[in-house]
Order: structure tokens, then sequence, then C-alpha cells
């Protein structure tokens, strides 16, 4: 009996992953959809970037805004200024503390461009778009949530960013990790109402 | 028929063999095409330089291209990286620009391993612990911002940030966005996408042959990569200029060559209804021709096309010697002393012609000068030919005579004759005109000698715009050095000297060569300042105190400083071949000529630049001199307009003490110039009312007029002793047939001689007119009216036997 329960797992086991495969598929497509169908977002989020190189992670915290179907604005208020906007392929960066201001292609900065797209892409809900410049592994966590990692499929990229994963609650995104160089970038995302 | 053939004979055969000897002349010394050799050298190491830079530098052999179209922006990159990629395989180009034009990977680290040799920033106090602090707390700010990634790449090896000052400064900021490998222009309202592409060929600029198949070349790597109907291939840039223009030129010279030469004949078929009279008055001009070629061969070695074309264009004023001595044979007259007898007026008029090329040759041009030897040799030896020559070539038996003149046109002519009030009113109005107008207007602004058309210029200056390089009007001369390493160091103390000039506002900023790759002194200067291990360690020790970095954040920093005191310096060799793409930029800005190296360092933002030149003068560096290059054209324009003057002024002055010597009669010499004099003032005023603004080919031509025009009066007064008493215009020998030859007098011949010539000479000029090169234009505008003017004038003024008719 209980050996027969162990073949039957077995079995399942090795059944599990292509079912499983095949579902998270139409999962992924389901949370894409979900995304896709919020054109509107505004929230705060706070960020822990951890670099090898320093003793202690470096906190900041600012306010995110979508606007479908490419509008993007980072927006830091603590502990610098610093605003981030993303229209089409155009990326403008501002530090008005510093009085700086550039405005470039996003092409031309392929690391900045692979970030970009995959919060883009993601609160586009095109998975399209995701996977021209990413491989994308997605999975349903036991709580209901759901997880995404990105691996950038440009090996220019990967020298700088070489992973970004990304987690959220249905049509929610809730966290983005971005690991590269040795260290790694926590955002947690909070929607404001 | 026979008769008609028998007479065609002799001249028929000296035609035959002074073509034959022109045709191997031709074959041995055959003429250039090439633009560059027709302009002119500078008189001033400065002006030479930058004449030949103009001609052969590197900015000459810049192509800009766009591709435009109502095409997808996908395809339009497609069509840009791929006609790209073939114009790189072709070879043919030093340089290729585009969106898919990126530092290396490997070119990048060279530079990184450079970074302390080639940055302006590492100077002595650079790598102490007060230096570094800020820089390290720089640092830390950045990678709290989203420029993190970026700085924890090459912030640790370089908190200094050495290297990403340098890349900063040598890209500076993009205008054009890059999409798929394209650069695209900025967005215009109602206006198609476009990609903007860039070359740069092998060949000197204006060498039309290397700049055609340039841009062939390019047409066909466009046209390589499958273009859509839709997308079209826009070029410019001064290669295509000199392209363009070089077949624009020789256009009108073709056009204008076999349209006067067919015109002169008609005419004289017309007027003369003779075979032979077309043949005899053939062989002066082709005996002109050969040695007018042969004199320029000699002195120049070789013919330039233009001044052939033109110079025999010139040359079709020689066919009033001819004429004059066929229609002005008396009846039973042998050629032989008809010839004699009109040789003191056709010596005169010759003689007065090619002082009247005086002032082209005096301009100093080189074109023009080919043109004066060419048409000066070709004038005197018409007129030889036509005194020794020609009389043993003419047939025997009864002389040419012109179909006779249609009546209006001597009731017209003859109701001038006398009027001096009306032609001195017509002269005080000229006079009064000009004077109205403030004199006559002066050509300063080159951009009208310009034989590039409006439109092309537009269209290359919103290229120049869209990718950000701007057309170079003024720059610093570095140079003659050994070497360019020594070009490097000259660029170096120019930087030191301009630095109050840039502060007080006198120029924007200089694009120096030893800013992208300093000299080898400087760098070995740098190495040796570098801290070394224990220093630098100590030093960074005290800068990061209580700041997050960890003890082994900047070991990459301690290695680079180490091994960067070891490197070689950078040669320029070794810069091209380690950072092509930087190297690219730097590569037009180092020119070599024989054995001597150049530096070229473009100026922007000049405030003034007459006020820069004499600063710059003042602060005396040696092997360094500004040049504005509109400045300095104009400079050199009007030093050759000066020299055309005083050389005018001169022919003038040798004109009428010619006609005095010849006349040895003062007052009438001055009576005979008196027309020309008017016809001078005339024609300016008609040239101020075109709106023609004076230059030195104006100026030439007046003098030119004055030559031609002087065979008018000459032989309106004839002075060959004859002045039967009869009427002028016999009004029953008007309108007869050509067979009533009893009835017509001299002045009838004498009339119709000069008129011929006038014609003749305004058939050769006024098409002139009609050409598209403004010089051209110019000349034949001036000599056209003048020589309308001067026979209207010389009809009205000049004393004749018997102004009178009887009635």
């Amino acid at each position: 009996m209980r050996t027969r329960r162990r073949v039957l797992l077995l079995a399942a086991s090795c059944l599990l992953p292509r079912a499983t495969h095949a579902q998270e598929e139409e999962a992924l497509r389901r949370t894409m959809a979900a995304l896709a169908a919020t054109p509107q977002r505004q929230a705060s989020f706070t960020e822990q970037k951890a670099i090898p190189e320093l003793d202690l992670p470096l906190p900041s915290e600012g306010t995110l805004r979508w606007q479908a179907p490419d509008r993007l604005e980072k927006v830091t208020i603590f502990p610098i200024t610093e605003r981030i906007a993303v229209a089409g392929g155009r990326l403008t960066y501002e530090r008005p503390d510093r009085g700086i201001q550039r405005n470039f292609a996003l092409q031309e900065e392929p690391e900045m461009q692979a970030l970009v797209e995959a919060i883009r892409g993601t609160l586009a809900g095109d998975l399209a778009a995701l996977r021209r410049h990413y491989d994308v592994a997605y999975a349903t966590q036991r709580d209901g949530s759901w997880r995404m990692v990105l691996t950038p499929l440009s090996l220019r990229v990967r020298g700088a960013v070489q992973r970004i994963v990304l987690t959220g609650l249905g049509a929610e995104v809730r966290g983005v990790d971005t690991e590269g160089n040795g260290g790694v970038t926590r955002m947690r995302i909070t929607s404001a109402p | 028929m026979i008769l008609a053939l028998r007479n065609l004979a002799r001249p028929g055969a000296a035609l035959l063999l002074l073509g034959a000897l022109l045709a191997v002349l031709a074959w041995r010394a055959p003429p250039r095409a090439d633009l560059a050799e027709f302009l002119p050298v500078g008189g001033t190491p400065a002006s030479a330089f930058l004449l030949r830079e103009l001609q052969s530098g590197a900015a000459t052999t810049l192509l800009l291209a766009a591709i435009e179209g109502e095409v997808p922006r996908e395809e339009l990159a497609r069509l840009s990286r791929e006609t790209a990629a073939a114009l790189r395989a072709s070879g043919r180009f030093a340089f290729v620009g585009d969106g898919t034009l990126r530092p290396s990977e490997e070119e990048l680290a060279f530079l990184f391993r450079h970074r302390y040799l080639l940055s302006p920033e590492t100077q002595p106090e650079a790598f102490t612990a007060e230096a570094l602090r800020p820089k390290l707390q720089a640092l830390l700010d950045g990678l709290r911002s989203a420029a993190s990634p970026l700085l924890a790449r090459f912030g640790f090896a370089d908190p200094t940030g050495s290297f990403l000052g340098l890349a900063t400064s040598w890209l500076g900021e993009s205008r054009v966005e890059t999409f798929d490998g394209a650069w695209f222009a900025p967005p215009r309202p109602d206006a198609p996408p476009r990609v903007l592409l860039l070359a740069r060929g092998q060949g000197a600029g204006l060498d039309a042959e290397a700049q055609g198949a340039a841009i062939e070349a390019f047409r066909a790597a466009f046209a390589a990569a499958n273009p859509p109907a839709a997308a079209r291939l826009l070029l410019s840039g001064p290669g295509v200029f000199a392209a363009e223009a070089a077949p624009r030129i020789r256009g009108d010279v073709e056009l204008i060559t076999t349209a006067s030469g067919l015109l002169l004949a008609a005419f004289l078929t017309w007027r003369f209804r003779s075979a032979t009279l077309l043949a005899l008055v053939a062989v002066p001009l082709v005996a002109a021709t050969l040695a007018g070629y042969a004199m320029t061969v000699a002195i120049f070695g070789a013919v330039h096309a233009i001044a052939l074309g033109f110079g025999m264009t010139m040359l079709g004023v020689a066919v009033d010697y001819p004429i004059l001595l066929l229609t002005l044979r008396r009846e039973g007259e042998t050629m032989v002393a008809a010839a004699a007898r009109i040789w003191p007026s056709l010596r005169l008029a010759a003689a007065a012609a090619a002082v009247g090329l005086l002032a082209m040759a005096g301009s100093g041009l080189p074109g023009l000068v080919q043109l004066a030897v060419f048409a000066g040799t070709g004038l005197l030896t018409a007129a030889a030919t036509t005194r020794w020559v020609l009389p043993h070539l003419a047939p025997p038996g009864p002389r040419i005579v012109a179909r006779p003149l249609p009546a209006w046109l001597v009731a017209a002519l003859t109701a001038l004759q006398g009027r001096r009030a009306l032609a001195g009113l017509a002269v005080l109005a000229a006079g009064v005109a000009l004077l109205a107008s403030g004199g006559p207007t002066w050509q300063r602004d080159l951009a009208a000698l310009n034989p590039v058309p409006a439109e092309r210029r537009a269209l290359d200056g919103e290229l120049r715009a869209q990718l950000g390089a701007p057309d170079v009007r003024a720059v610093f001369l570095l140079g003659p050095a050994a070497s360019e390493a020594e070009v490097l160091a000259l660029s170096e103390s120019l930087a030191e000297a301009a630095r109050p000039w840039i502060a007080a506002g006198r120029l924007a900023g200089i694009d120096l060569p030893s800013r992208y790759l300093p000299s080898p002194a400087t760098q070995r200067a740098r190495q040796a300042l570098l801290p070394d291990q224990a220093a630098l360690e100590d030093a960074l020790r005290q800068a990061s105190a209580g700041l997050p970095f960890r003890p082994a954040a900047f070991a990459p920093f301690l290695a680079g400083v180490e091994e960067s005191r070891r490197l070689v310096p950078l040669d320029l060799p070794g810069f091209a071949a380690g950072a092509p793409t930087i190297a690219a930029r730097l590569s037009p800005l180092l020119t070599r000529h024989g054995a001597a190296a150049w530096g070229i360092a473009p100026a922007s933002g000049v405030a003034d630049p007459a006020v820069l030149e004499r600063v710059v003068a003042e602060r005396g560096l040696p092997g360094v001199l500004f040049v504005d290059v509109k400045l300095e054209m104009e400079r050199l324009l009007w030093a050759y307009l000066r020299a055309t003057a005083l050389w005018a002024l001169a022919g003038g002055v040798a004109v009428l003490a010619l006609l005095a010597l010849g006349l040895r009669r003062p007052r009438r010499a001055l009576l005979l110039a008196a027309p020309i004099g008017g016809a001078v003032l005339l024609d300016l005023a008609v040239l101020e009312l075109a709106g023609q603004a004076l230059n030195l080919f104006h100026l030439a031509s007046l003098l030119l007029l004055a030559g031609l025009a002087i065979d008018y009066s000459l032989f309106l007064a004839d002075p060959g002793a004859d002045t039967g008493s009869r009427p002028i215009l016999d009004a029953a020998g008007v309108g007869q047939g050509p067979r009533d030859e009893g009835l017509r007098n001299p002045r009838d011949d004498r009339l119709g001689a000069v008129l011929s010539c006038a014609i003749s000479t305004l058939l050769t000029f006024g098409l002139l007119s009609f050409c598209e090169t403004p010089v051209l234009r110019g000349i034949g505008l001036t000599v056209a009216a003048g020589v309308a003017s001067a026979f209207l004038l010389a009809c009205a003024l000049v004393p004749q036997p018997d102004i009178a008719p009887e009635r």
C-alpha cells in the first residue's frame, strides 16, 4: 500500500512538470491580461540597493506612475530627488538638486533599456515585448501570488543585469528585484489609492 | 560649283593642316578637367593652407546622407544599416558613421586602461585625500541614483570619474535618436521620417572623379539594400557639390562653344552667302586656337578644359579681322594690297584687344591667367594670320560682298550718326543712375560666386544641423610641425592660451586634436605625477573615513593607477588601432602636407572673428594661427579684386596710349576713346540695373570690352586714308541687289563691316549671359551690354569724314 502510494506519487511527480508548464503558461497569460486591463496606475515605492562594495544597502523611496501604453515615471524623493520619465523610445533623467537634465534614446543605454522594458512590458501586460528582451519564467506561489523571473537575452545587458524578479498578486505588481554586478536592488511597491 | 570648290581649295587645305596640328597638340597635351587646378593658390601660408584645405582637406571629403520616405521606421533603419555595411565593405571610405557605430567592448576597455594618461583631470592634487573625499561622496550619491549600474561598473575602478568625463567630452549629447542601429533625425512636421548617415571618402574633395566614384558607391550601396519605391536617398557635402559643378561647368562651356560657333557660322552665311568666306574666316580662328593652346601648354604645362572652351569662345571675336579684311577690300584692289592698307588699324585693334586681357592676366587667379594667355596669344595670331597668310589663301576675283543691310536698320543707324547730344544724354543718364544708386555695388559675399544652387545649399545646412556636423567657419591652424606629436603639443598650448578667451566669451569652444589624444610629453608628465600604491592607499583611507565603502572596494582603482604608471604613452597609430571610433573623430583634425604635419582645431561660437584674430595675433603663439574662413576668403577675393582693378586701370591707360601712338594724334585718340569710356559707364549702369554686384570677373570683362570696342571706333573712323567724299549711306545703294556694287560706297561697307563685327561679338558673349555658372554669366553680361553700348556710341560719336549724307 505504501509502495503503491509511493509509485503513484512518483508517477504524479513525473507528470506534474508537463501539466504545470501548460498551466503556468495559462496563468501567466491570465496575469498579463489582468495587468493589461489596468491602463493607469499610481503607487509609492521603497527601495533597498545592496552593492557588494558597500557595508550597508542604500535605501530610497518615492512614487511610480504608469500610463498605458508606454509612459512610465519614477520619482525618488528620499534621500535624493530624481525623476525618470520614459515615453516611447526616449528617456528623460532629471536631478533638480544637481541641475542635471538629460534626454536620450533608450536604445543608447541598453542596460537602462532592459530595466525599463521589464517594468513597462509587465505593466502593459505585453508578454511578446517581454520575450523580445528576456527569457520569462513564471510561477504561481502557494498563497496565490505570482513570481516572474526575467533573464536578459542580450549578453551585453547580462553583463550589468543578471536577473529581474517581479512579484505580484493578480493585477498588482508588488516587488521588483534587480540582480546585477554582485548586488541586488529590492523595490517594494504599494498601490496608492 | 567648280569655281566654288576651287575657291575653297586653298583655305580648305590650310584648315586641314592647322586642324591636324591642333589634333596632335591636343593628343600630346590633353586638356585637364580637375576643378582644383583652376582655383587660386593663396599668397600667405594661412591662405595657402586654407585654400588647400578647402580644395582637398578632410572636410571636403565628407558626405552627408539621408534616407527618407513614408515607410515604417524599421524599414528605414534596415536601409540605413545595410547601406552603411555595404559602404564599409566597399573599402572606398575612410569612415562610415551610422547608428550601429558605437565603441566596442574592446575599445572601451582600451580607453579605460589608458584613462589616466588621456584625461585632463590627471593633476597632482587629484589623488590627495582632500580631492578624493568629494569624489567618493559623489560616487555614493550616484550609486543612490538610477545611474548606479553605470557607476557600479566604472566607479570603483575610477572614483575620480576620469573615464566617464572623457566619454562625456568625446561623445557629448547626441541630438539624433538611435533606433534599431540607425540615426533618426528629429521628427519634423509634414515631413517623412528620415535616417542620417555620414561618410568620409578617401580622395581629395574637389577631385571630381574620385568624388563621383564615391557618390556612385553610395548610390549603389543604397540600391543594393532593395529600397522600397517610397524611400529616397539624399546626398550632400562639398564633394557632391564638386561632382555636380564639374559637369555643369563643362555643360556650360560645351553649350556656349557649340552654340556660339553655330550662330556665328549661321550669321556669316546669312550675311555673306559665301562658303569661301566661311572657310577663310575659319583659318585665323583655328590658327589662333592652335597658338593659344601651344602657348598655354608651354607656360602652364597643360590647358584647363574651362580655359580652353571659354578661350575658344573669346577667340570668336577674332572673326572681326578676316571679316574686316575681306569686306573692306576695295574694288580692284588686290588682297595683299588691302591687307597692307588696313594693317595699321588691324594691328592697333589686335594690340588693344590683347592689352584688354591685361586685367585678367594680372588678376592672379590661375584660371583667368590661363584664359588671358590663351586668348591674348590667339588674338595676336589671328591678326598676324589675317595680315600675312589670308591674302594668299583668298581666291582672286570679285570681292565678297555682304548682303545689304535691311533698310530699317540703315535708317536707324543713319539717324544715329552725329547725334552727339543724344549719346551724351545717354551717358549722362547712366552716370546719374549710377550716382543715384550710390555707385556700382561691389560683390563681397562669396556665396554669390558659389555655383551651387540655393536649394542644394539649404539641404546641406539642414543635414548638417541634424547631424550636428556644422560647416567649419573658423579654425585654428596648428603647424607646420615635424610630427603629429608636435601638432598635439601645439594644440595643448592653444588649449591653455584659449582659456581666458573662452572665459571672456570671445568664442564658445575649440575642437582640439589634443582633446582626443594628448601629446606623448603630456602623457608622460601625467604618469610621473600618479601616486605610488602606498600613498594612494593612504589617501583613500583618509578620504573614505565615515563612508560606507568596504576596505577592498577600491582595489581595482589602486591596480589601475599602478598599471597606468607603467603604460607606454599612446602615439597616433597606437591610438587609431586601439580606439577606432574615437580616432575617427581625431583624424580629420590632423593632416599632412609634404613633410609637414598640420592640425586643424575648429572653433565654435566666435563672437567677432576680426577681434579674435587680433587677440590671437597679440598673444603670439608660435605655430598657431586663427583663420576665419569667410574673413580670409573675402580678403583673398579683395586682394584679387584690387590686383585686377589696378591692372584694368593700367590696361585702360595702355589702350589709350596705343591709340595715341597708332593714330599719332592724341586729340583724335581721345575722340575715338570717348565711345569706349561712355560704353563702360553705360555698362556699369546696366549691370547695376540688372542687380549684378561687381566682382573681379566683371572688372576684367570691362577692360576686355574696352580692348574689343576699339575696333568699332577705329574702323568707323577709317583712318586708312580712304574717304572718298561719297555719301555714307547712299539711299540708292540700300536695298539693292548685291550685284549693284558700283553704287555702293566705302562708308556703307565700313558700317556694315563694323556691324558684322559687333553682332558676332554679341553672339559670342551674349550666350555667356545664359550660363548657369555665375562667373561666366557675369563676363557674358558685361561684354554683351558693353559691346552694344560701344557700337551705338561709336556710331553716334565717332567723327566721320562726311557726317551729313548728301541727299
